[in-house]
């Protein structure tokens, strides 16, 4: 690894507990150090203070750290597979079909779907099932841009059964159902909290055996191919792991747009490599190091206005994703 | 090194036969032929892209349809007429690339890769360029960049389809004087497509070319332009 990217990345590691103590001491209640390290180690549910960060502050700031992390991976992934920097899982339908599953699933009124692994199975089949669509699209349709387009058209198929199957729902379904689908980070419990880190930890751990075939993959298919790299597989592989990881956010926040589409931008225009060591690594960072700032403008904003963090990465990274559009015209 | 024996090249019908024909390490091979006569479907087949009609190609005395591309990684190295640069892709890491097949499950390069990279970069005198974007540097230098990728990756055979296509006059000769010594100072088999009949006769490079009429691919020891002239294109 270059001295440039060790230093970028180290400073990305520093930044991230200050980040995060920011996040964790932001919200409305002032509360201590002592409450924090109580909370975790010194647990007494009858102190107010120690609850609060047990419950809402820590689940919170970890969701912001999986979330953003596991978008901005996604990403990266779906970037090198289509080799295409304006792919993204959210672009591209794969965050729809999660949305998708979990609105016939909770819609339904079938209790076992609203529970922790009803929700992410049907969000991982959802994601699953139209990774594989975009996918199947992938191999007849050559042209980046046209492969975009249906990916939004997709997303615009799935947003339409959903909406549909929204008229025909009963009033409390149908208000669970949107309130997640404006995306927070706040509805995660902690005893969710597993069961998410373990799917996390899992997509990080498999990212990192595709290193090596995506740094071939960036010369295109055939020429990784002729390199020894399984192609065939390698995509397959790179789709359940977008899958996996797109599909986790989706369904304990929501669907959150453009942390997958502008944060493996960001690091290649940053750490100006295709190495994925690098990228893979600076993801990871920056997506959480982004979410997280976007999180401490939406607890900054609460006494004032509750704004979904959908909207905050939406304002923040659609006008990123313009410029990087308007510097590749250039 | 490489060895055709009835061989069919083409998608479902047959666009190219070779009878038999061998195919030697330290030999550099020029095919010659019109458009469409199948000199990319040939290289493609050698590389294990395309399947053959009919007929076999061994290549190290083992059957091409028998090899799987793991295998083809570490004999047979390809080079297409044109790398346009990849954003953010530095030189010595496209070089680098050329290792896949020796690295391991991460893809770090051990000192020997480096070794071997350097020695590419040196052998085609591009040191000046290794920190350079692919995206930085001219035609001729990316297409020099490529061969150095495929020298990086140490296969006794190195195929190359229209590699001068692109390139200014003396990027054209520097290309194939270099071609031509690798395989006779580096024992390579080198096989490339070509439309450049002028410089390749001047070179004295073996020429192998399609006849437009039977289209079989026939080697050849002229020195006459307009005999090959006319056997590749009836004119």
């Amino acid at each position: 690894m270059e001295k440039r990217h060790r230093i970028l990345l180290i400073i990305a590691l520093v930044l991230l507990p200050v980040l995060a103590y920011f996040h964790l001491t932001i919200g409305q209640i002032q509360l201590s150090s002592a409450d924090f390290y109580n909370a975790v180690f010194n647990y007494s549910d009858s102190e107010t203070a120690q609850l609060l960060v047990r419950e809402f502050r820590l689940p919170r700031l970890i969701m912001a750290i999986v979330a953003g992390s596991s978008l901005a991976i996604a990403g990266m992934l779906m970037q090198t597979l289509f080799n295409n920097p304006l792919a993204g899982p959210y672009v591209l339908g794969i965050n729809s079909g999660a949305s998708l599953a979990v609105a016939l699933g909770t819609l339904s009124g079938i209790s076992m779907f609203s529970s922790n692994i009803g929700l992410i199975g049907l969000a991982l089949i959802g994601a699953l099932v139209f990774g594989f669509i975009v996918l199947g699209f992938s191999l007849f349709v050559r042209n980046s841009l046209s492969l975009l387009l249906v990916g939004i058209m997709i997303g615009s198929f799935t947003s339409a059964i959903t909406s549909l199957l929204q008229t025909i729902s009963s009033a409390d379904s149908l208000k669970v159902f949107t309130i997640w689908g404006m995306g927070s980070l706040q509805q995660v419990e902690l005893s969710q909290i597993g069961i998410i880190t373990v799917f996390f930890i899992l997509g990080i751990f498999f990212s990192f055996f595709l290193i090596k075939p995506l740094n071939a993959l960036v010369l295109g298919e055939n020429a990784s191919l002729l390199l020894g790299v399984p192609v065939k597989n390698l995509r397959i592989i790179i789709i359940v792991i977008t899958a996996l990881l797109a599909g986790l956010v989706t369904a304990f926040c929501g669907p959150i747009a453009f942390v997958g589409l502008a944060i493996p931008n960001l690091c290649k225009m940053l750490f100006k490599t295709q190495q994925h060591l690098v990228l893979l690594l600076g993801n990871i960072l920056l997506g959480a190091l982004f979410l997280i700032s976007c999180d401490i403008l939406v607890q900054g904003l609460e006494p004032f206005i509750l704004v979904p963090i959908n909207v905050i990465t939406s304002i923040v990274g659609a006008p990123f994703v313009i410029f990087i559009i308007l510097k590749r015209l250039a | 090194m490489i060895e055709f024996k009835n061989t069919q090249i083409g998608y479902q019908q047959p666009l190219l036969f070779i009878d038999e024909l061998n195919l030697n390490s330290g030999e550099i091979h020029v095919l010659i032929g019109a458009n469409g006569k199948g000199k990319t479907t040939l290289l493609k087949s050698i590389n294990g892209l395309q399947a053959l009609v009919s007929g076999q190609i061994e290549i190290d005395h083992r059957l091409t349809s028998a090899l799987n591309h793991k295998d083809l990684s570490n004999l047979v190295a390809f080079v297409s007429s044109k790398f346009d640069g990849i954003e953010h892709l530095k030189v010595y890491d496209y070089i680098a690339l050329g290792r896949t097949p020796y690295t391991n499950l991460f893809g770090r390069l051990s000192s020997e890769d480096h070794i071997q990279i350097q020695h590419a970069i040196n052998t085609l005198g591009i040191d000046y360029l290794s920190d350079k974007l692919t995206t930085e540097i001219s035609d001729g230098e990316r297409q020099l960049c490529s061969i150095a990728r495929a020298m990086a990756q140490e296969t006794p055979i190195i195929t190359l389809d229209e590699p001068t296509a692109f390139l200014d006059y003396a990027n054209r000769v520097k290309v194939l004087n270099i071609l031509k010594s690798l395989a006779t100072d580096q024992q390579k088999c080198i096989v490339l497509s070509s439309h450049d009949i002028d410089i390749c006769l001047e070179m004295n490079l073996p020429i192998l070319y399609i006849d437009s009429n039977s289209n079989h691919l026939i080697k050849t020891n002229t020195t006459s332009k307009s005999l090959l002239i006319q056997h590749c294109f009836g004119m």
